[in-house]
This record gives C-alpha cells, structure tokens and sequence, in this order.
C-alpha cells in the first residue's frame, strides 16, 4: 500500500492550487486526476477570469492551467496519477484506486477532496433527442477537441456557464439563436450577458424548454413562458429552431466520496445541494478530509483556487508542517476568499457558508 | 444661422468658395457664404471644366498663369480628401483663318514673354498630338501643354472644406432676400432663413449676380445667357488635349473620366436666365464635331445641359467694389471663364477687401471701366 | 432591462457617459460594468491609475476621466469585455470607438463592417482603421472602429458581414456603392444632385434610372427627409444614349 502525507482528489484549479499550497509546506503530495492531463474544466476555459491577480484575474483559464500545470511540476514532492480514479475512501483512511487499469490502495494521511461538480440536467419532452447536450460536453467538444459541435443551438440557462458558452459557441461560428432562463433575471455575470447581447443573441428570462422535437435528432424546441410563479403561462408557448440545445441550468457538488466516508453533509440550495460542512480551514466533519472547490459549494474558479490553497496549507500544517510567514500567508488567502464572497454576488454564498461552517477555528 | 457676421459672401461657386477660403487664410473671422442651393449648383457645376493660360491680354495671361499654377497644387495646399482631378492634358487652339493665326503668333509671344510655355503648331503637329483632327479645315494653331481640365466639383469642394476648417460658415439652401443699404453702407443681408448683420457683401452669385446687386440698388452692366453642353459615355483615354475653335466655335475635351464634354458658342442663345436644353444645339454641336474629329462620331452622347454665362460688356469679369454703397465688392461678370480664374478671384478679392497690397494686379478689371469707357477687350474669346 | 436580456438601459449608460466637455477633448475609457462583481483588473491595469481604486474588490469601477487618456490598455484586461474607448475628437463628424473582438477572422484595417449596438442591432456602417493584436492583448484583439459621432455611446459592437454591403453597387455606371454613398450623405451631401456632382452618380449611360430612387431612399433613411420632399435633380435629353454621328445626319424629311 501506497503511502502519502497528502492525497489530493482531483486535478481541477482547487485541486492544484491545494497541491502547491501543501508542496510549498513540505508536504509528499499525491494529486489524483480522472483524467488523462491536469487542469479540470480550465481546459476549456478560454475566457479570462475575474477576481484579482492573485486569483490570475485577467488570464485565460486554459492559461491558467497551464501556469499551475508548470508550478506543479516544479515540485519533487507532488506525484501526479493522471488517468486515474478513487473508487472509494474508507474509514481506516484508506483509498483505492483504478490507476491506468491497475488496481491500486493509498493511506494518506490527509486528504482533499477537490472532485468538482457535474451538471445539472432538466427533465422535458424528448430531452433524450440526440443533439441535447449539456454546456460543459459543448465546451469540451469545441475547445479541448476543436468540434463544431453545432450549426445552431439554443442555450437553456443563463448563468455564467450558459453565458460564456454561448459566447464561445459564438466564437467557434455556431449561431445562438436565443438564450432561455426559467428565473425571472440573469443569473450570470451581467457582463457575460452584455457580451453576448451585443452579439444579438436575444437572452429570454422567465421562460423555460417545454419539449424537444426532431426524429433522429433534434430541430427545434417549443419554450414557454413562466408567471412570477414559475407556472407556465397557457397560449405562451413558441417555437425556436435548432439543432443542438445545450442544458446549463447548473452543478451539483460531486460529493459521492464525501458521502462515502461519512462527512456531514448538508442541503444548501444556493450552494448547489450537498455539501459539506467544513471549519474556515476547509477541514470537514472527518480530520482528515479536506474540501476545496466545486464540492464544497458552487462557486467560481478563482474561488476554488483560493481554498485549494486554503485547504493544502491547513492540511498540511495538521501533520505538523510549516514555512516562514505560515499565518500571514494563510490569513491572506482567507482575506482573498472573504473578499471575492463580500460584494452582493456573494450574498448567496455567504448564505449558504453560514449553515455549513463551523467555527471555532477562525483565525 | 448667424445673426452677424464680418463679411457675407452670395454664391456658392468656385469664386465664392475661394473668396471665402482667400478671405480665411488671411486671419479674417466670421464669414458667412451663401447659397441658394448646393455648392456648385449655378454656373460652376454646369461649366466646361477647362482650364487654359492661351489668352490674348497680358493680364488675363498673368491671372490665368497664377490660377494654374495654385491648381497644380491645390489637392495639396487645401488637404483636400479627394482629388480635384488635375489633368494638364494641354490646349490645342485652332486656328481656321489667317486673321486667327495672325492673332495666335501675337498671344503665342505675349504668352512666352509671362513664362507660359505656348508653342505655334502646324496642322501636321496638331495630327501628332490628336491624331483623328481634320486638317481639312484647320490652317495652324496653337498648343500649351500646361493647359487643361479639372473637376469643378471637386474644386469647388476642396476650397469650401479648407474654407470651413478655418472657421467660414457655409449656408446651403438658403436664398437671399434683400440687401440692406443704409447712408450709403451696407448693414445687413436678409435670407429666407433669417437676418445677418453685416458691412461687407461680396455678390459673386454668378448668373444671377445682377439681381443680387439689384437688392443693393446697383445697376450691374450684366446680363446672363444660355449656353449649353453636352457629354458622353466615357472611354478609354484617347484625347490629351482640350481641342477648341473660335472661328470653327468648338472645345471638345476629353475629361480624365473618360467622357468627352463639348460645347459651343451662340449668339442666339437666350438671355432670360432660363437653363432648358434645345436640340439644334446638339445638331450644331454634333455636325462641328464630327466634321472637325470624325473619329469621335461613334461616341454616344448621355446627357445636354446648359448653364449661365454672366457676361459683360467686354466679356471680362468685374473685380471691385461698387462706388455709391460702401461694402458692396463684386466678382461677377465672368462671361463663361469664372472657373478656371477661381484662385485668382479669391486672392485678388480677399486682398481687396482686406485692404491689402494685390498679389495680382487687376484693378483694370475695376467696375467704374464701363463708365468711363476703358473696356477691356480679349481677343480669345468663345 | 439588463437583468432580463443582458441590455444595459439608458439611464445607465447616461451614468457612465464622459461629459461633453470631456469626450470634447480626446479619447476616454467607458466601462460599462453595472454589477458589484468581485473583479479588479481594471483598476490594476491601468497604468495611469485612472481608475479609482478598488478598495474592496467587489467595488464597481469609476473612471477618472481627467486621468485617463484613454490608451486602452484596460480593455484587453477586463474579463466581461465591458471596456471600451471612445474619441470624438478623431474626426469632424466621425469618432473612433475602441472595442475588444474575440472572433476570428478577425477584420482587417480598413475593412468596413456592420456596427452594432448593445444588443446587437446594425446601428451603421463603421470602418475598421486598426486592429491591434500584440501578445499585449493576450488574444483580445480591439478593434479601432469608426463610426459617425452621434453613435459614440450606441455602437458597441461589430458584425465583419458588412450588411451596409460595400459590394452592393448603387451606381453601377459609376461604381459608387451603397457604403460610400452612405458616408457621402453622413458628410453632408445630402440631395440626389450633390452626390451626383461629388461622385458623379447618375452621369453615366444610364444617367440616373438604377440609381436615382435608390439614392433618394438612403438619403431619406440617413436624413428623414422622405423621397417626395427631396429636391429632384434635372432630367435632360438624351432618353438613351445616342451616337454623336446620329446627331450629325441630316434630318431630310424636309417639308
């Protein structure tokens, strides 16, 4: 059996960022990643991040990968499993693996989990219509293997993903023919949806996808409009033509591990379902768990990168590692996670963190 | 539109534009130009566009000579955006009598003492330079290869853009009404759109400049004919020079377009200001030129037109002021060549008003000459 | 209203709009972010420090518009692309409106485009006078567009199909096409006989009877004055070209 100081799940920007910040403390850092190169879904981020520099404000997610991807190389003391899989994490601390086909077992003796997110999907007529994708698969399809995935698309869902996928769509020379959202205002940044307005896109709040139609594949959806109710509104329906309709209407936490090994978790609706509860070290219920990014709640990238560092510190410093200005360097990365959570976008997540943290170990 | 202004210039032709422009250049403010219509609506638009220093007058010789040489860099001088289409394809004058010849050998060594590079011609050489002209009916001529044609829009354009960025006001579509004259002076100008005080009006409205000066009270010896013109479809370039007759009445010029234009003169003409089309024009003008250049007889004629030539009693344009209303300056009575002296005209009428020593002398252009009986004859003259 | 269709509304705009005075004097940055986001690269790119600083980050930006001297180097900066540099000072009737483009192909200098407006409708034609495309802009090309003045604080956009259609001849004679006709009338030239005198449409064979009413119909939609109430240029003889030799035949049908 493999040992480690730290095993980090995931190789998202939580889970890079958690693999530097536990390196740069000392720590014999194992980055797991399902996939066969780092990065997560910065692979296919071709739009520039907000927040701040130190959350590489201004740079291109697939830039960003690239800057973490160098930095974690840098290190003797992070091992990268690529193409491989935690099957399952145990209360002995154990964790097996499905490395390259290879049965594998780890202790570590922290762990972080850094799993990320899977998409919301949406039930309606025919939403099993061949062209009816989710935006992450568009994105990927477009921007990691440079696939036209469509000549037209209605995008379901306008928050930040929705948004910026349309956008891309756009870029790749895919007609948007309308953005729908069932809530009543743009979820996403208004930016994002300035930018693709300007494209005349037309963004259609309070109206939903009522069903698909198409034999083989799709053509075109009937959408609805939704009362302040979110009833649907008779006689409201209409067509739109097109051949790809693309489901962005959110994420889930990919939380099974967490589950598995018994953390508490908690329904937070505004944080994307289950979570789990965490202190402000990101360490949950269990000692030895970390959380860092998307599973700990819904939020955006830079967010993520901040509690990976977060969490590879503090799990680090629980087996006794440190370095030079420990506590300024932590408190500065807690400023930097207060501060992309204080603005009014935040007031959601603020929410929902207040009924999962626990405190007491608030610096 | 303005209330007040320094100096009111009527007329929105080549000359009123580089009045204006002149007038600017010189550091004078508040100028407003007027015109009825358009920019170059009256005389300029519809004129002949050539552009000659073969005059039989020293002083027509040394006006014409300044012209050519501020339009060989004029696109540059106004900054302009587009090109005034400058094309010094030469004048080849002929001759059709001896009495012709005889006064081309004068003009040709008056011409050559003022520096323009005229040349006599025989009619062999006139072959080599237009190769399709019947000799037949040409004894001789005369050539000046810095002669030629440009286009009035343009050029009426360029003066009144330059004129603008130095601050002129231009009013299009707007008619004078009256001439305000009090004590002798003018004060004020009054418009369709309006009043505008002023002590100064500058009359170079062209064909109508006669009723403009009316308004002042000033009895302007002018009086406008009917002349007409036509064009054709353009082809590739064939003909470098204007070619032009008195006697054979005739200029035909070939534009840097492609169309030819051409034109003649007639005494018949009317001389009640209308500018209708008649078609024993186009018969004259259609046998005259097919006689004089046979190959052009396969050209396909587009479009007549006529305009208005001011003319005077000696065919000589009026520069001066008038002598029983103070601020009342003339430049009218063109008699058929205002275009291609626009240049001279700003400068020599900017001067003047302005009270400064002439660059051009041409105070024999004065308008008390007809009183007095000091008419000044040209001799080449359509 | 921009929560519901991503369209900033007037009065928006009107509060980030450079005074008079200020757009008077060069060019000035316009960033149109109406959300308290947790964002600074704005206020940290500028190299001029122009943007008020950001204190917490989910400030929204103020420009300082007595500092900033519009370089631009914010735009390629800012992640929502909701910066833009617009100079009324670049021509007489024209301005220069800076905006980022992330699409390929990307325009070339002195191609003309469709400019569009915040919610992607043709507002004009605009011309491309630069593309700037350095390592600088990290893959945000901007894209300098002129277009004329009043549209300043409307376009904000570009479609490269030029559906003003540079190719579309109004004068085929001629050769005059409905963008240079188009600019001509924004120029001031606007009556069929100006722009035939300036571009000579309408003097050649056909002597105006392709392009006439088209020219007053782009002359209407640019001025609002209606066809019927334009001034009608002059029809004269020849109905139909006609060789100069007919004229010269003897009419012998003498009587």
């Amino acid at each position: 059996m493999k040992r480690t100081d730290i095993a980090i799940i995931g190789g998202g920007p939580a889970g890079l960022c958690a693999s530097i910040a536990a390196a740069k403390m000392g720590a014999k850092v194992t980055l797991i990643e399902r996939n066969s190169t780092l990065g997560g879904q910065l692979v296919k981020q071709t739009h520039m991040f907000f927040g701040s520099q130190k959350q590489y404000a201004s740079t291109r997610g697939i830039d960003i990968c690239k800057i973490l991807d160098n930095e974690v190389n840098k290190y003797d003391n992070i091992e990268v499993l690529t193409n491989t899989t935690v099957l399952g994490m145990y209360e002995d601390g154990v964790i097996t693996l499905d490395c390259n086909g290879s049965y594998k077992k780890m202790l570590p003796s922290r762990i972080i989990v850094a799993t990320g997110a899977s998409e919301k999907y949406l039930p309606f007529a025919n939403n099993d219509l061949p062209g009816i994708y989710g935006a992450g698969a568009v994105q990927t399809l477009m921007n990691v293997y440079g696939v036209k995935p469509a000549d037209s698309v209605v995008m379901v869902g306008a928050g930040n993903i929705g948004l910026i996928v349309s956008y891309q769509l756009m870029q790749a020379g895919v007609s948007v023919n309308a953005i729908i959202d069932a809530a009543p205002s743009i979820g996403g940044y208004l930016v994002h949806a300035s930018k693709v307005a300007r494209l005349g896109v037309p963004i259609l709040t309070s109206t939903t996808v009522k069903s698909a139609h198409g034999k083989e594949y799709i053509t075109g959806i009937t959408t609805v409009k939704l009362d302040d109710k979110w009833q649907e509104i008779e006689g409201s329906e209409s067509y739109l033509p097109c051949d790809n309709l693309c489901i962005s209407v959110g994420l889930s936490p990919l939380a099974e591990l967490l589950w598995q090994i018994g953390c508490e978790m908690k329904y937070v609706p505004t944080l994307g379902g289950f979570v789990p509860t965490r202190d402000n070290h990101l360490k949950t219920s269990i000692d030895s768990v970390y959380v860092a990014g998307d599973v700990a709640g819904i939020e955006e990238a830079s967010s993520a990168m901040v509690e990976g560092s977060i969490a590879g510190l503090c799990a680090s410093r629980s087996i006794g590692l440190t370095m030079t200005d420990y506590d300024k360097v932590l408190a500065d990365y807690i400023e930097q996670s207060n501060s992309l959570r204080r603005g009014p976008v935040g007031d959601k997540i603020r929410q929902g963190l207040a009924q999962v943290e626990i405190g007491g170990q608030t610096k | 539109m303005n209330k007040s202004a320094s100096v009111v210039i009527i007329g929105g032709g080549i000359s009123g534009n580089a009045i204006a422009y002149e007038l600017a250049k010189r550091g004078q403010k508040d100028i407003v130009l007027l015109e009825k219509k358009f920019l170059t609506a009256g005389s300029t638009g519809r004129c002949g566009a050539g552009i000659r220093m073969q005059w039989g007058t020293k002083l027509n010789c040394i006006m014409s000579k300044y012209s050519v040489e501020r339009y060989e860099h004029l696109n540059e001088e106004l900054d302009y955006e587009h090109d005034i289409e400058f094309k010094q394809g030469g004048y080849l004058m002929c001759a059709a009598t001896s009495k012709e010849m005889e006064q081309f050998a004068l003009n040709v060594k008056l011409q050559n003492s003022l520096g323009i590079p005229s040349r006599m011609i025989t009619p062999q050489e006139a072959l080599e330079i237009i190769p399709y002209i019947n000799t037949d009916y040409m004894i001789g001529g005369a050539f000046c290869q810095k002669d030629g044609h440009l286009n009035p829009f343009h050029t009426t354009q360029a003066f009144a853009n330059a004129a603008q960025r130095l601050g002129v006001c231009i009013e299009k579509f707007t008619t004078v009404t009256g001439i305000d004259v009090d004590n002798g002076k003018v004060i004020g100008v009054q418009t369709d759109k309006g009043y505008i005080a002023t002590n100064v009006v500058v009359d170079c409205a062209g064909g109508y400049s006669q009723y403009i000066a009316k308004m002042a009270g000033i009895d302007l010896p002018l009086y406008s004919q009917r002349h007409q013109i036509l064009v054709t479809e353009p082809v590739e370039p064939l003909q470098g020079p204007m070619f032009m007759g008195f006697a054979h009445n005739i200029y035909c010029q070939q534009s840097p377009h492609g169309s030819f234009i051409m034109g003649r003169g007639d005494d018949e003409e009317p001389k009640d200001g209308r500018i209708t089309s008649g078609w024993t024009f186009l018969e004259e003008m259609a046998k005259n030129c097919v006689k004089l250049l046979p190959l052009l007889k396969d050209l396909t004629v587009v479009r007549q037109w006529s305009g208005l030539y001011n003319m005077s009693p000696d065919k000589q344009p009026i520069y001066g002021h008038a002598p029983n209303v103070e601020g009342f300056y003339m430049a009218s009575g063109f008699s058929g060549h205002g275009f291609m002296f626009g240049p001279v005209t700003g400068v020599v009428m900017a001067e003047m008003i302005l009270g400064l020593s002439p660059t051009v002398d041409a105070s024999q252009l004065c308008f008390d000459r007809f009183e007095k009986g000091q008419l000044f004859i040209e001799p080449s003259v359509v | 209203m921009i929560q519901k269709d991503g369209i900033a509304t007037q009065e928006m705009i009107d509060s980030i709009t450079p005074s008079a005075e200020r757009r008077s004097k060069g060019p000035v940055a316009v960033v149109e972010c109406f959300q308290s986001i947790p964002c600074n690269p704005c206020y940290t790119s500028c190299p001029r420090k122009a943007m008020k600083e950001l204190i917490d980050i989910n400030d929204m930006p103020q420009v300082n518009t007595d500092i900033c001297n519009g370089c631009g180097v914010c735009i390629s900066h800012c992640p929502g692309l909701a910066i833009f540099v617009i100079d009324e000072t670049y021509g007489d009737n024209q301005c220069l409106i800076k905006m980022p483009y992330e699409f390929t192909p990307l325009p070339s200098e002195g191609d003309y485009v469709t400019a569009t407006d915040r919610g992607g409708k043709p507002v004009c034609r605009g011309k491309v006078v630069k593309v700037v495309n350095t390592p600088m802009q990290d893959r945000t090309p901007i894209i300098h567009l002129v277009v004329p003045k009043e549209f300043s604080m409307i376009v904000r956009s570009l479609n490269i199909n030029d559906i003003y259609d540079d190719n579309t001849y109004i004068c085929r004679c001629e050769e005059l096409t409905l963008g240079e006709l188009r600019e001509y009338i924004r120029k001031g030239y606007t009556t069929l006989d100006e722009i035939k005198r300036i571009t000579r449409a309408g003097m050649g064979p056909c002597q105006g009877r392709t392009c006439r009413q088209l020219i007053m119909n782009e002359i209407a939609k640019l001025t609002g004055v209606k066809p019927q109430d334009q001034l009608m240029s002059t029809f004269r003889p020849p109905v139909k070209p006609v060789k100069l030799g007919f004229y010269a035949q003897e009419d012998t049908d003498n009587e």
